[in-house]
């Protein structure tokens, strides 16, 4: 959103710089600190909320430069938003964080070639779903290798995290095509397939097709879709993030029906979209109507009558993405499709609390990103659960460790994946 | 003089060097809390145990340096701004609770440990701790201590005061002492009482034991809409007249009822002049009846609907609305300054009437938010800092108000501390002889070198110019809470 930043405002990219008036709702009240992650770890007010909208301030005011421990600091926030949840004065946390990150997009106070290097990749791999594909294609052949048990023993700490957070039951990609399924007179649904969605967790939008066409829906694929690019946004290139918005806008408009996506960080960001492109003319209409079609497919289906009970005893311990918990405000309803699939749920300490997976963090802030991980272990082995519920990929990832790190033999999966096994189960031959 | 050189080496030898926030940019972090307060402390410290507050406390005196205890940063008095600069110390780093023993029904925490996460952890064993300030969830015990918080739910139980049984301090001095401790009956003097609410001027806490109260096996929450306040005021004295004591009855008036509504949803009857929001706890059958008798009492004082929570999710989205109505007050105007002061409870619709006719009078919007069943008012006072002389004007309502509260025969603080703000109002409840007794009071825990939070409670006091004055403090603010 472009801005007009005060006289004497240090801002290295003005046009893109955080609305004064966004900064200005912070009352400082600080009801958001024990909110916040990385400030129940460190303590530090300058890793709270509170503290990076203080630091954002100081630019603003002209108090200060982007120096290099202010952009530190912006650096180790999560995006979690679990803050915006909490601010009774309505602050817009994640926005004003964004606009934050394109300023040390601009002119970075450190760490330059790290951020060039993922600026690249995002755009150049993440966003061309063929290149990530083969990307990503060495890493999918060593999750379903023989030896990968005998390899993850060998490999250093940080790889062996890296290792261990490769999902080993997904199948092959999953292709667009694949997403036609359902009655022919059936609600019409488009589903979002992602990107990196799309490359490791074909068995996850598999069971999200078979799913939704089981509760009814006449699933669809516009083929022209493509990333939603809330990487890039948090990562504060917010030019290429609005060139995805606009090409999955396009892409919508001539499938009718809710857009339902499987991703709570890609739901999010395409609920978003009108923010995002609040100062391209002509697009306020459109991103507003692409927005309000888009639903996750928690929400979808919990709004769908009659759907299929099922009868799977199990302890399930569903953990809330953030984004889909924290700025979608969905909590309620995966746990009430699980609960009705029979599933006794487990409610573990810190289950809405970021498991530090969050994008890219994980390889930008490994320390932070394992203490949070560890966190999550810790309560994972507290509470014993059989399997862990989760509707974000970065989260699975991050949970696919988490219960190697705790010891325990909980299966890690995707909402649509439990309800699929679920209803499966009650219907017996049909699956 | 010390240098910030040695101040830092100092500092850095007491609790470590991954303890010491130095940097200008990070120690904006620490210039405000949630008032209109600032000042940029020179240093920031973590300590991780008392040892390392007491390291701590010794190398500030022994350099002479202002000393300031944090611990979340919530406060509504200015309490943990550092006006006279100096070395902050954060307790944020001590957050553990120590003991939780559900036979003695007492806790023992340390400071930094939230308000909300000891109750949150006591439930296990059928427990809370009562009092429950609004920023509960982030507000730390320690801070609680400091300011003798109170809460919506003080009404019956009691504040911080009536809760903590023994405090461990680091004092002004730089000793470690315990305060009272964990057994319930206190004996000889009450040093502890002296400690709590003496918003950091003694000392800092260290490790807090507080008693814990069993859950209540039954909860009824009532809202009630009146088309006036002051036929709400008036529910609210008929209702304890009749020998019912609610665990808690808070009310909004029009302007909150609104900003409450655009923040959060919560279904508070559109148009009403004020709502009262009741609760009642304890047995089943007693809190049915109590509930009928409120219910009726409120009928009869004028209110036009009155609804009970059907559930745990209607009563939490209730208590949502009420513990964020004053942060949500930012959505109506660009500023905000509150009031905290304390009437007798028969005298609120009086008070209502004449804080109604100062709004009238100074043309500022004034909206009210108050725990009304022990009369403490929070009077907030709506205004646009960027409108020439409108920082000069809210200051002379504020002293207005507190004014009327005194002639009401009220007190000028019912839960937020004197802190900055209202020191130049003490003289109007305290003699020279009342102030000089209680200054002595310092004398006994090492801060009569007024080195400990300088500039609070206390009227005048020397160095704490540079804060300016709360007009300018005002009218540099954004939009902000000033207490």
């Amino acid at each position: 959103m472009a801005s007009e930043a005060k006289a004497g405002a240090r801002w290295p990219d003005p046009a893109e710089a955080p609305a004064p008036a966004d900064l200005a709702r912070c009352v400082h009240c600080g009801l958001c600190l024990t909110a916040c992650p990385t400030y129940l770890v460190t303590g530090l007010e300058t890793e709270s909320p509170r503290g990076r909208i203080q630091m954002a301030r100081l630019i603003e005011d002209g108090r200060a430069e982007l120096t290099p421990a202010i952009q530190s600091h912006w650096s180790l926030c999560l995006q979690c938003r679990a803050c915006e949840a909490v601010c009774p004065s309505g602050v817009p946390y994640g926005r004003i964080q964004e606009h934050a990150r394109a300023q040390v997009q601009a002119r970075p106070a450190a760490g330059r070639a790290g951020l060039r290097v993922r600026r690249l990749a995002l755009r150049q791999v993440v966003a061309r779903p063929r290149v990530l594909g083969a990307a990503l294609a060495p890493a999918r052949r060593f999750a379903g290798w023989r030896l990968r048990g005998l390899a993850e023993r060998v490999l250093p700490g940080r790889l062996r995290t890296l290792a261990r957070q490769l999902p080993s039951n997904q199948g092959p990609p999953f292709r667009l095509e694949e997403a036609a399924a359902g009655p022919a007179a059936g609600e019409p649904v488009q589903f979002f397939a992602g990107c990196v969605m799309r490359e490791l967790f074909g068995g996850a939008h598999r069971a999200t097709v078979r799913v939704l066409a089981r509760a009814g829906a006449r699933v669809g694929a516009p083929a022209a879709q493509g990333c939603c690019g809330a990487l890039h946004a948090h990562e504060g290139d917010l030019a290429f993030a609005r060139r995805l918005a606009k090409a999955n806008i396009a892409a919508f408009e001539g499938a009718e029906g809710a857009i339902v996506v499987n991703s709570a960080g890609c739901g999010a960001a395409m609920k978003e979209y009108p923010q995002l492109l609040a100062g391209e003319p002509g697009w306020a209409e459109r991103a507003a109507a692409f927005a309000a079609r888009v639903r996750d497919l928690s929400e979808w289906l919990a709004a769908r009558p009659g759907l299929p009970r099922g009868a799977w005893r199990t302890r399930a311990a569903y953990q809330d993405a953030c984004h889909l918990a924290h700025v979608q405000g969905v909590r309620r309803e995966p746990r009430a499709l699980l609960a009705a699939a029979g599933c006794e749920l487990v409610e573990t300490e810190g289950a809405d609390t970021c498991c530090g997976a969050a994008g890219l963090y994980g390889l930008v802030q490994p320390g932070m990103s394992a203490e949070l991980r560890r966190r999550k272990a810790e309560a994972f082995a507290a509470a014993r659960p059989d399997v862990i519920v989760t509707g974000n990929p970065g989260c699975h990832l991050q949970y696919l460790a988490a219960v190697r790190e705790a010891g325990i033999g909980a299966e890690v999966l995707h909402l649509a994946e439990a309800l699929d096994r679920a209803w499966g189960a009650e219907a017996g031959p049909e699956r | 003089m010390t240098t910030r050189r040695e101040l830092l080496a100092a500092l850095r030898r007491a609790v470590g060097d991954g303890a010491v926030v130095w940097r200008p940019e990070d120690l904006a972090a620490y210039e405000f809390d949630g008032t209109v307060e600032r000042s940029v402390p020179h240093a920031v410290v973590l300590p991780s145990t008392a040892e390392e507050v007491q390291a701590a406390v010794r190398a500030c005196r022994e350099l002479g340096v202002p000393v300031t205890p944090r611990g979340a940063g919530t406060g509504l008095s200015g309490g943990a701004v550092p006006l006279r600069r100096g070395v902050v110390i954060s307790t944020a780093r001590m957050r553990r609770i120590l003991e939780i023993d559900p036979n003695d029904r007492v806790a023992v925490v340390e400071p930094g440990v939230a308000n909300l996460e000891l109750s949150r952890q006591a439930a296990r064993y059928g427990l809370f701790y009562p009092p429950d300030p609004s920023s509960q969830a982030a507000c730390t015990i320690g801070g609680n201590v400091a300011e003798n918080a109170g809460g919506p739910h003080c009404l019956a139980l009691g504040v911080t005061q009536n809760f903590v049984l023994g405090i461990e301090v680091v004092t002004a001095a730089g000793d470690i002492r315990w305060l009272g401790g964990r057994a319930p009956d206190p004996f000889g003097f009450d040093l502890r009482g002296a400690f709590i609410g003496s918003e950091g001027t003694l000392g800092i806490a260290t490790k807090v034991a507080v008693r814990l109260l069993p859950v209540p096996p039954a909860v009824v929450t009532l809202l009630a809409a009146f088309p006036t306040v002051g036929q709400a005021c008036e529910a609210v004295s008929s209702i304890i007249a009749r020998g019912i004591i609610p665990s808690a009855m808070e009310m909004m008036d029009r302007l909150c009822i609104e900003a409450v509504e655009a923040g959060f949803r919560v279904g508070y009857p559109e148009g009403a002049g004020a709502v009262l929001l009741v609760e009642l706890d304890g047995l089943e059958g007693e809190v049915q009846a109590d509930a009928a008798r409120v219910r009726a009492e409120c009928l009869e004082r004028g209110a036009s609907e009155v609804r009970v929570a059907a559930n745990e999710e209607e009563r939490a989205l209730l208590w949502k609305g009420r513990k964020g109505a004053i942060p949500a007050l930012g959505r109506l105007a660009p500023n905000y300054y509150i009031v905290d002061g304390v009437v007798p409870r028969s005298r609120l619709a009086a008070v209502m009437e004449r804080v109604a006719a100062i709004s009238a009078r100074s043309g500022l919007r004034i909206a009210n938010v108050f725990h009304a069943g022990d009369g403490n008012l929070h009077p907030l006072i709506l205004f646009d800092e960027r409108e020439p002389g409108a920082g000069e004007r809210v200051l002379a309502t504020a002293a207005e108000i507190m004014r009327v509260c005194v002639e009401e025969g009220g007190t000028l603080s019912g839960e937020h501390g004197i802190g900055a703000e209202k020191r130049e109002f003490m003289p109007w409840l305290f003699g020279e002889e009342d102030l000089a007794t209680m200054a002595r009071l310092r004398e006994v825990f090492g801060a009569d070198s007024g080195l400990f939070n300088p500039c609070k409670v206390f009227p005048g006091g020397t160095g704490c110019g540079e804060m300016g004055s709360h007009a300018a403090a005002v009218r540099a603010a954004g939009p902000d809470a000033y207490v």
